[in-house]
């Protein structure tokens, strides 16, 4: 009774909270509600016994798409009365196609029928009950489903390599750290112990900063110039 | 009596005296680890730390608690009043929730499901939404600024802890906390696995956004972060939740590498003393160890711990993880 | 059944992929596209070693098959992919964006991407096998990203591509719904017992289709095609243009010849009105075009109408009839990809003063400049046309042939109509070259070797085909005894 309960409550927060996904006025609160709906998916999952397809759900999904999500809409400063007025516009399209998707579920529904050994089947995420959810997935995932398995990861390598191809840009004259040669500096090379006498100025002693590079000594000069030109204004 | 344990009623009772079980002493806990974290720092620093309320200042941690909470709670205009208050309440919750597969001692769990690691990952890996929340909802430069580097970091070094958290279940074979726990009855995994231990601490400094990795509050920075527009009960629970991470942390570390509840030898004098105290015991000393952190190591830079997380601790642990995989399968090693 | 030995060409071309890409990262410098991309081409024709010593048979728990079928497309793509590289040999030199290391490696990848997707056996292994190939395709038509137009190509493509990909997933869950499987083995069994196309299973089977036509570019799924063509550097638009529509047009043809090979009566008709949709919006859009990537958009839009007339005949209730059209489809798919790809050879050798040049204008007076380049245009552009003897005049000829038996006279009509309106612009492109005068800007840039080539290779066979038709021939009909026998 108590699965049902939770099962009840589970489905009626993630279908008000998939709703409320759409119908949200702010970005950011769509998006929390989408997590909302993403969590009570995952509760859903747990009372069908699939408990590491729940765990992972919330680990991949909510734990680091979705705060991804939540980042980008945060950052973008979204206008909400454009966004409105395109929806007046597009509305009867979308509707359309709602209507469409919606009329052809139905010829779906229509013509269903369920195998007679399939509603068991449905409530079944350890097969034979011998083993665990984790197990059961494992056991196919890396033997039947191999080559899919490793399809998918070189999809993934794709991605990587795309995204990485697409966006990273060595600016050239980026002085980067090499934090190898930092920590491979003896003292010896870059501290000089002098005894100053009381009253002498650094320069008289011979301290000075190592002369600037040339080109550092250019970038040094550039703004300098400017500001000259700048003050007979 | 049986028939009402039985009944759905019983089941909720049963469910909510564990929970107390557990929650009780956990806030107890936390209120004496913010009290042992300005003890021990004043020690570093060779000074006193709280001594007047109460003897050697132990009651400091209600006087706080009592001043946080009677102040006047302010909300910034132009703040996102509920997601201001939701908030803490989530890091809060999230901090306390984490606690129900934790095994203090031999089967002593309020739920010991098969998952538990993955449970316990999940968790920590949704304890950035009270802060992006907070940051956003603070409607503060500073605030939106800690939340964002509080994120980009929770997220980087994640991806590590869990390839860690792999190669402890490649030895344990399971993912049920008490059989990881059991699984080091021989040799506790930090011996096989040091490299792993490491990474796993540090990582875990890092998820709880502790100094040397506390850019997201860095308060010479950002004033304090994504907490900056927080006051009484919301400051309050922000503190809560950060302690109650850190003493989950220790936990999970004390679980994964150092034998859990497991005495660290199998003979007499060790075994006289119960599973829950070796527990406590060595929770306690990562506490301390993320204290003694605090004083010793300046704030990373924010680009240096990206590089840490990204090109050092991922490709570390995933190396590792081949590594593990590939001799426990020559040895036969391999938990059945 | 973990035989996996049987996808060796698939294992080794990802091995290898991997073993290059580490090759090219690891060395930290900036002249890798080279050495990389002949890395890339030794191991293409390796896998094509590997796939001619391929045995028959299905593996990895029936999800992967390998037959005369999919290895006669394998060999096709992977000679695609490897002269679609080399023609990006000395383009992408000339700028510091494009001669990135990466490329290469996506094309490897994109061509990993195909072979699995010829030789799926499952609708799972279907769909990774055309993401795979979509992805890197995504990132190679944005590979320019200085360019705007570069970046729109792979941002339309993008996100035009996901909606397609949507819309298959939509279909193969439907499937997968009503049948209860996802294996093609299975679900041709079960569409035979049941007899019965549900209205459902027609919507499914709808929704597969689309996804699909996205994919090979074919009417009313083309709208992206003309813009991705015309925006991705030319090399990446000569590879959209040759493997991945030859591997998504097997792919199809597995797809509604075998699970779905009962239903031939309901995907016959809506195959009938893409064919006849693409011919014409192919032939008529096609001539006001000035920019002749765009141009050459529209052609293959065209041509896909052509190729999917042996797909319609494939649905007649006749099994000679049916090996037919699979045939003179896969001939068709063959000649063309040849033919396509040595067009693009003289497009990416289209340059002045270094920097690249696309419109039909350009080309004026060629025939002064460069007498090779001009008349190896002259065949690919006649070929394409139709003009016997060269080899589209036999791979044209055979899809009507195809046609007329199965008792589509309607469709081989409305293809040789269309093939008369497209005569024009391919034939303009011809006079632009010979007859008229040398505009302003000067004559074009010497061609380079690697594009000598590409172009004497695609032009004598096109040229030549009809002298030895045999093996090409030889090699379709076996490919059609394993699907459609």
């Amino acid at each position: 009774m108590l699965a049902a309960v939770a099962f009840y409550a589970f489905s009626a927060v993630l279908i008000a909270s998939a709703a409320m996904v759409v119908v949200a006025r702010n970005p950011v609160h769509s998006v929390l509600f989408l997590i909302l709906a993403f969590f009570n998916a995952a509760g859903l999952m747990l009372i069908a016994g699939g408990e590491f397809l729940a765990m992972i759900l919330v680990i991949v999904y909510v734990g680091a798409v979705a705060v991804l999500f939540l980042f980008v809409v945060m950052m973008l400063d979204v206008d909400f009365a454009r966004m409105r007025e395109g929806f007046q516009r597009y509305a009867p399209v979308g509707a359309l196609v709602g209507g469409v998707l919606l009329v052809e579920l139905l010829f779906v529904l229509g013509s269903w029928r369920f195998a007679p050994e399939a509603p068991g089947l449905r409530l079944s995420p350890n097969p034979g009950a011998t083993v665990g959810n984790t197990e059961a997935l494992a056991r196919i995932l890396y033997t039947d489903n191999v080559l899919l398995f490793q399809a998918a990861g070189v999809i993934l390598l794709v991605a990587m390599i795309g995204a990485i191809v697409l966006t990273l840009r060595e600016r050239p004259g980026t002085r980067r750290q090499v934090i190898a040669a930092q920590v491979a500096r003896a003292p010896a090379e870059t501290v000089v112990l002098r005894q100053v006498p009381i009253g002498a100025g650094l320069k008289n002693i011979g301290i000075l900063r190592p002369p600037p590079a040339a080109e550092e000594r250019e970038a040094l000069s550039e703004p300098e110039r400017h500001g000259h030109g700048g003050g007979h204004h | 009596m049986d028939a009402f344990l039985a009944s759905p009623v019983g089941q909720v009772a049963i469910t909510v005296a564990h929970s107390l079980a557990i929650l009780v002493p956990l806030l107890i806990a936390v209120a004496y680890v913010t009290w042992a974290e300005r003890k021990v720092l004043a020690a570093m620093q060779l000074r006193k730390g709280p001594n007047v309320v109460g003897p050697f200042g132990l009651l400091q941690p209600f006087a706080d608690a009592l001043k946080a909470m009677f102040k006047e709670t302010v909300i910034p205009t132009g703040a996102n009043r509920v997601l201001f208050m939701l908030a803490p309440m989530i890091t809060v919750t999230l901090a306390l929730i984490a606690w129900a597969v934790i095994p203090v001692a031999d089967g002593w769990a309020a739920a010991d499901i098969n998952v538990g690691v993955l449970y316990l990952f999940a968790i920590s890996s949704l304890g950035v939404y009270g802060i992006i929340i907070a940051g956003w909802a603070s409607n503060s430069k500073y605030a939106f600024l800690g939340a964002l580097r509080s994120a980009a970091q929770m997220v980087s070094y994640e991806v590590s802890i869990g390839f860690v958290i792999v190669t402890v279940l490649l030895w344990a074979g399971s993912l049920n906390l008490n059989e990881i726990v059991r699984a080091q009855e021989r040799v506790w995994f930090f011996i096989p696995l040091f490299p792993m231990f490491v990474v796993f601490f540090i990582s875990a400094l890092a998820e709880t956004n502790r100094a040397p990795f506390d850019l997201p509050e860095g308060e010479s920075e950002l004033v304090a972060g994504f907490f900056v527009e927080y006051s009484t009960i919301g400051f309050t629970l922000f503190f809560l939740g950060e302690y109650a991470n850190i003493v989950l942390m220790s936990a999970m570390t004390a679980i994964l590498f150092l034998g859990g509840w497991q005495p660290p030898l199998h003979v007499e004098p060790f075994t006289w003393i119960p599973g829950v105290v070796w527990f406590i015991l060595k929770t306690a000393f990562f506490v301390f160890v993320f204290i003694w952190v605090r004083a010793t190591f300046p704030r990373y830079r924010y680009d240096q711990l990206m590089r840490l997380g990204w090109k050092v601790f991922l490709p570390l642990s995933l190396f590792w993880l081949v590594v593990t995989a590939a001799l426990l399968k020559l040895t036969g090693w391999l938990p059945a | 059944m973990m035989n996996w030995t049987l996808a060796l060409p698939e294992a080794a071309l990802a091995c290898a992929g991997l073993a290059i890409l580490g090759a090219g990262v690891l060395p930290r410098r900036h002249d890798m596209f080279f050495p990389i991309s002949m890395a890339v081409i030794g191991a293409l024709v390796l896998a094509g070693v590997l796939v001619l010593g391929q045995g028959d048979g299905a593996a990895l728990a029936g999800q992967y098959v390998s037959d005369a079928f999919a290895r006669f497309s394998k060999v096709l793509v992977l000679i695609g992919a490897a002269l679609a590289l080399t023609l990006a040999l000395d383009f992408n030199q000339t700028d510091r964006d494009l001669a990135r290391f990466e490329y290469p490696v996506l094309i490897l990848f994109a061509a990993i991407g195909m072979m699995l997707m010829v030789s799926a056996n499952d609708l799972m292994t279907l769909y990774l096998g055309l993401e795979l190939q979509s992805l890197a395709a995504y990132v190679l038509a944005a590979f320019n990203r200085d360019s705007e137009r570069s970046a729109e190509a792979g941002l339309k493509y993008f996100v035009l591509g996901a909606l397609a990909s949507g819309l298959l997933l939509y279909g193969m869950s439907l499937v997968y719904g009503f049948v209860g499987t996802t294996s093609f083995d299975r679900l041709a069994e079960a569409l035979t017992a049941e007899h019965a196309a549900s209205l459902g299973l027609v919507t499914a089977l709808v929704f597969v289709l689309a996804g699909l036509a996205f994919k090979i570019s074919a009417v009313p799924f083309h709208m992206w095609a003309p813009d991705v063509y015309e925006g991705a550097p030319t090399p990446v638009t000569a590879f959209f243009a040759s493997a991945p529509k030859l591997a998504a047009v097997a792919l199809l043809t597995r797809v509604l010849t075998q699970p779905f090979g009962e239903l031939s009566a309901q995907w016959g008709q809506v195959l009938w009105l893409v064919s006849a949709g693409s011919m014409i919006l192919g032939a008529f859009a096609a001539i006001g075009q000035r920019n002749i990537k765009r141009l050459m958009a529209y052609s293959s839009i065209g041509n896909v109408g052509y190729a999917l007339i042996g797909l319609v005949a494939a649905a007649s209730a006749d099994p000679a009839v049916r090996s037919e059209g699979v045939r003179a489809l896969l001939f068709y798919m063959a000649i063309y990809l040849l033919m396509t790809i040595g067009a693009f050879a003289v497009l990416a050798a289209m340059r002045r003063r270094g920097r690249p040049v696309e419109e039909i204008e350009d080309l004026a007076g060629l025939a002064r400049s460069d007498i090779g380049m001009a008349v190896w245009m002259l065949v690919f552009m006649f070929a394409m046309a139709g003009v016997p003897p060269l080899a589209g005049f036999w791979s044209k000829l055979f899809v009507f042939r195809a046609a007329i038996e199965g008792g589509y006279v309607w469709l081989a009509v409305i293809g040789v109509l269309t093939s008369v309106v497209a005569a024009y612009y391919y034939v303009r492109i011809v006079r632009v070259m010979f007859f008229d005068a040398p505009g302003a800007a000067g004559a074009l840039d010497a061609r380079p070797a690697s594009l000598t080539v590409v172009m004497a290779a695609t032009g004598l066979f096109t040229a030549l085909f009809s002298v030895a038709p045999g093996p090409l021939l030889a090699a379709a009909q076996a490919a059609v005894a394993a699907i459609a026998g």
